[in-house]
């Protein structure tokens, strides 16, 4: 259930158009008789009184081939010279990938903009086409599940799972932002994250990178990233949070490390880093002090003493031992592993490493869920999953894989209208303003639409989830976790 | 420490019609408003010079798909598709997008990077259907961006001792091969001189000369203005041709023969020859086709020091139909099984499209790879795989300076030289040397997916009766 500071509210678009995924033709043969203006209700045709030609139609408002059982009204079965005619728009196929289709991008818009999934039927959005992984999973609902009503379920996860005394830190959804740092996104991007972050009793996470001033206000909904570099690492940031998180690698860049151009390393990154301003900043990989678990383990404690209250998470990438480096950082004293797969990543990284190094996140949860199962670990860790978790479906199914709960990052940029160009990074930064911190692109939306785009996409995969629990009978998202017979998969079966 | 291997880049544009990805075509309800020239930072919309009251037509190459003119034009003028020239391009191995990464390696040596996530399939056949490992936790490699320093992509090239052996006395008495090293598990292979003009050949004869690599070159193809680059060029001739090549022979430090029987049968006596002649390597050139296992063992028993095994241009066997990566793994296993694994070196080639496929073919059990269509894409080639195979190279390339095309060819291997060693990093593997055969330091997609995914929902219906 939502907390009761989320408030759904319409948001639209920051454009004036929206990518179209039909479109609709008008011959020569249109006489300009203004039947389909008056026809059709979502305003794609416009005839202007006096003009000899109707108006190009307005694509993107067009439902498409469902409108075909519209019969008072379907424009092409309306046109008394059969002037129009309908078919798929080639814009279309230029916008997402294998891994967010089209579809994917245009419903996570309408979620944003709306805080519910989208209405339309035509809209495969909870699959992407990439042929493996997720997108080859199913959901199986069972036929007679026990009755539940929507009120009484419950989507919150407890994070501290040790009875150490340390905060008792419980999330109302079982989701988070992932670390954006400084630097990497605009201003308004951040900002928002965290103040969605506390509007959902959830996390964000700074990043490497340090920790704003503008995020004082959210310090109990800010994981603060101590990552190899250690830039704008202090004893203050680490005293002012509930969840410190030690960064061994990320799953975009599994095994390298970071580099931030002396050029981007500005007057207020530098600051914000402690670092000389102009010069380039290496993040090397791994930890240089880490060479064991027990080495590991004196960095856990080093967290742990400057601040008695705090949870830590250890994020890692998915190499073969990932199992292994789970249960090691439990001995070591983590509350929450998180596990991040290659194929997901909002920041730059080089394309080979993306593509190729360590394991896609839906082989690494089972393997750690289960290791940490036999090791008798698993009911005193949180696991957490990221990397590629594009949409609800995603989320359920790397729960019933083995994790408590999930983070994500590319879905909250596509949700302030990242269209996945990839060119974060380049030149000026990104075109629409989400991934830079160039004076007049990072101006292009405000921190309040952007929390609000960000408030409904929550709402909008929350009531996803809550739909399939209702469906599998359950009162809570934690007797999902690891329930692979609710799974099935389309080579297995 | 020894001198660093090192690439040196040169941004170098190509000026060449480019092939771009995209297509924007601007109705007639445009009113030349000017708001998509403002909104677009790629500068891919701008006003005519011939008339600035117009817009001119889209500079498609500079266009990066960010959507902001096609949703900010006031009146919805401009219509945006994927370019049909672009979409032709390849096919299902030389995938589109593989061209435009090529072509930016080529012109600014840098390795490609981008931001939000991978976009690609979740695996795929051939090189796709496997991952890198990498770890955690500091290895001896792992001293961060200064370690790459220490990691050598060096391999070498001939047969190497399973062991030393020393007389009563402690002196050596085997008898140590000659190799030779090459710096980076790459040369270039250009085996047949079809489409390769006079200026283009000097150009990657330089650019193998430029990263201290080798080209391999038809012998016949060796004309007067590449022969001072003899130490850089591998000839590749028949068994028959030894003699008639001796020059060249007497002054290149290895050499290329095909396979045939002939050859298999005579093989001592044609080594014979080129021993006389001079101390070069032979490299036995031999298309990989089903079998091939058997006769790799029998060439290691004939005594041959280096093979290259050559698949088609997609990587394919043929006859065959297996991925150059599992002919090159049955073929290693089979050698390990033998036990004269050492006594060859392998030579992965065909299909070598992308800098994983490097290290990838050398988990697989290649010494180091040989590559081909690259190094005419870098040069702006357009490769089409139907109807049927097609190559063309684009107009004008016959009056490319040598030294931009060079520059391209050492662009595009510096930026492959970078990503091997991004990836030996994160493999913690400090040695191209070891990258052989180093399955334990790989994923692969048929195991993993049998061992987690076969687990779990195999039979699921059954087991849960
Ligand atoms: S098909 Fe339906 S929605 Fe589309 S333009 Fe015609 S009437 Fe309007
Ligand atoms: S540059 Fe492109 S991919 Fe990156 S955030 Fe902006 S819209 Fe998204
Ligand atoms: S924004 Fe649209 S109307 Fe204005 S000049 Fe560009 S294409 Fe024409
Ligand atoms: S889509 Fe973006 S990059 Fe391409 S032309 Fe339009 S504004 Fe420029």
């Amino acid at each position: 259930m939502k907390p009761d500071s989320v408030v759904i509210k319409p948001i639209p678009s920051r454009f004036k158009h929206q990518v179209p995924k039909y479109k609709v033709t008008r011959s020569d043969a249109c006489i300009n008789c203004g039947m389909c203006a008056k026809s059709c209700p979502y305003g794609v045709h416009e005839r202007i009184e006096g003009h000899n030609k109707m108006r190009p139609p307005i694509d993107y408002k067009c439902i498409g081939y469902e409108c075909r059982k519209n019969d008072e009204f379907y424009c092409v079965y309306r046109c008394p010279r059969k002037a129009l005619s309908l078919s798929l728009n080639p814009m279309y196929d230029a916008l997402g990938d294998c891994r967010w289709t089209s579809d994917m991008i245009v419903a996570t818009w309408i979620m944003a903009e709306t805080g519910y999934p989208p209405e339309r039927t035509d809209l495969g959005y909870n699959l992407g086409n990439s042929g493996g992984g997720f997108d080859k999973l199913r959901l199986k609902f069972p036929e007679n599940p026990a009755k539940v009503n929507r009120e009484e379920i419950s989507t919150a996860i407890r994070l501290n799972r040790r009875a150490d005394g340390r905060a008792d830190v419980v999330i109302s959804t079982p989701v988070y932002g992932g670390g954006m740092s400084f630097g990497s996104v605009s201003l308004a991007t951040m900002l928002s994250k965290a103040r969605n972050a506390k509007i959902w009793n959830t996390f964000t996470c700074t990043g490497e990178g340090g920790y704003p001033e503008m995020l004082y206000p959210y310090d109990d909904h800010v994981i603060t990233q101590v990552a190899t570099g250690l830039f704008g690492v202090r004893e203050e940031t680490i005293q002012r949070v509930k969840i410190v998180e030690f960064k061994y690698a990320q799953g975009a860049k599994p095994g390298l490390g970071g580099h931030l151009l002396g050029t981007k390393n500005t007057e207020s990154v530098a600051r914000m880093r402690e670092a000389v301003q102009g010069t380039p900043l290496f993040s090397p990989f791994p930890f240089h002090s880490v060479y064991s678990i027990e080495d590991h383990k004196k960095h856990i404690d080093w967290i742990k003493q400057m601040n008695p209250k705090a949870l830590v998470s250890v994020k890692v990438s998915t190499p073969n031992d990932v199992d292994m480096v789970a249960v090691g950082s439990y001995y070591a004293g983590a509350h929450i592993i998180h596990i991040d797969g290659g194929y997901g990543g909002t920041g730059a990284a080089p394309d080979i490493a993306k593509k190729n190094i360590a394991m896609p996140i839906e082989y690494a949860i089972p393997k750690v869920h289960n290791f940490l199962r036999d090791e008798g670990a698993r009911d005193v860790v949180t696991l957490i999953a990221s990397g590629g978790i594009r949409t609800a479906h995603d989320l359920v199914k790397a729960i019933c894989l083995g994790a408590d709960g999930a983070v994500i990052g590319t879905a909250e940029m596509v949700a302030l209208e990242c269209v996945r160009c990839g060119n974060c990074e380049s030149g000026r930064g990104c075109a629409r303003g989400i991934a830079s911190t160039d004076s007049e692109l990072a101006d292009l939306f405000n921190d309040d639409w952007a929390t609000q785009r960000l408030t409904n996409l929550y709402h909008a995969w929350n009531y996803q989830l809550v739909d399939i629990l209702q469906r599998m009978g359950m009162k809570s998202v934690t007797e999902l976790v690891g329930r692979t017979d609710l799974l099935e998969h389309v080579d297995y079966s | 420490m020894p001198k660093k291997y090192h690439i040196e880049i040169n941004p170098t544009p190509l000026d060449l019609k480019l092939v771009a990805k995209f297509k924007i075509t601007r109705g007639e309800n445009c009113i030349n408003c000017g708001k998509c020239t403002k909104v677009c930072i790629y500068e891919a919309h701008k006003r005519s010079e011939a008339d600035i009251r117009k817009i001119a037509e889209p500079y498609m190459v500079a266009c990066k798909n960010c959507f902001r003119c096609i949703q900010e034009c006031p009146r919805g003028a401009l219509v945006k598709s994927l370019d049909p020239e672009f979409q032709a391009l390849g096919g299902p191995y030389w995938k589109p997008d593989m061209f435009l990464s090529i072509w930016k390696q080529a012109e600014d040596g840098k390795v490609p990077v981008s931001g939000a996530g991978y976009r690609g399939p979740f695996t795929g056949p051939g090189f796709d259907g496997m991952w890198t490992d990498m770890s955690e936790i500091v290895r001896p490699t792992r001293d961060g961006i200064h370690g790459r320093e220490y990691i050598s992509t060096a391999v070498e090239l001939g047969r190497k001792l399973n062991h030393l052996e020393f007389d009563a006395s402690g002196a050596l008495v085997s008898k140590v091969f000659d190799v030779v090293n090459v710096p980076i598990p790459i040369i270039l292979d250009i085996p047949s001189s079809e489409l390769i003009t006079p200026n283009i050949k000097q150009a990657i004869v330089a650019a193998a000369k430029k990263i201290d690599s080798f080209v391999i070159l038809p012998a016949e193809n060796i004309t007067d203005d590449v022969q001072k680059n003899m130490q850089h060029i591998i000839p590749l001739m028949s068994a028959e041709q030894v003699l008639f090549h001796a020059e060249l022979i007497r002054h290149a430090r290895v050499i290329a023969i095909d396979y045939s029987d002939a050859l298999l049968k005579n093989f001592c006596s044609i080594r014979e020859s080129v021993r006389n002649l001079s101390p070069a390597l032979v490299i036995v050139r031999i298309p990989a086709s089903s079998g091939i296992e058997e006769r790799v063992v029998e060439l290691v028993r004939a005594g041959v020091e280096i093979v290259q095994i050559a698949a088609d241009y997609c990587g394919m066997e043929v006859p065959g139909g297996r991925y150059i990566k599992d002919v090159i793994r049955a073929v290693h296993l089979r050698l390990v099984d033998e036990r004269v694994r050492d006594e060859i070196s392998i030579i992965a080639s065909g299909g070598i499209a992308m800098a994983e496929h490097v290290p990838k073919a050398c988990i697989c059990g290649a010494d180091l790879t040989a590559v081909g269509l690259p190094l005419l894409i870098a040069l702006g080639a357009l490769v089409y795989q139907e109807p049927e195979k097609k190559i063309v190279m684009p107009e004008g390339i016959d009056t490319v300076p040598v030294a931009i095309a060079r520059q391209r060819i050492v662009n595009l291997m510096g930026a492959w030289h970078s990503q091997i060693l991004e990836m030996m990093g994160a493999m913690g593997i400090r040695e191209a040397r070891r990258l052989r055969g180093e399955t334990g330091r790989a994923i692969f997609f048929d195991e993993i997916d049998k061992d987690i995914f076969g687990k779990l929902f195999q039979n699921q219906e059954a087991a849960s009766v």
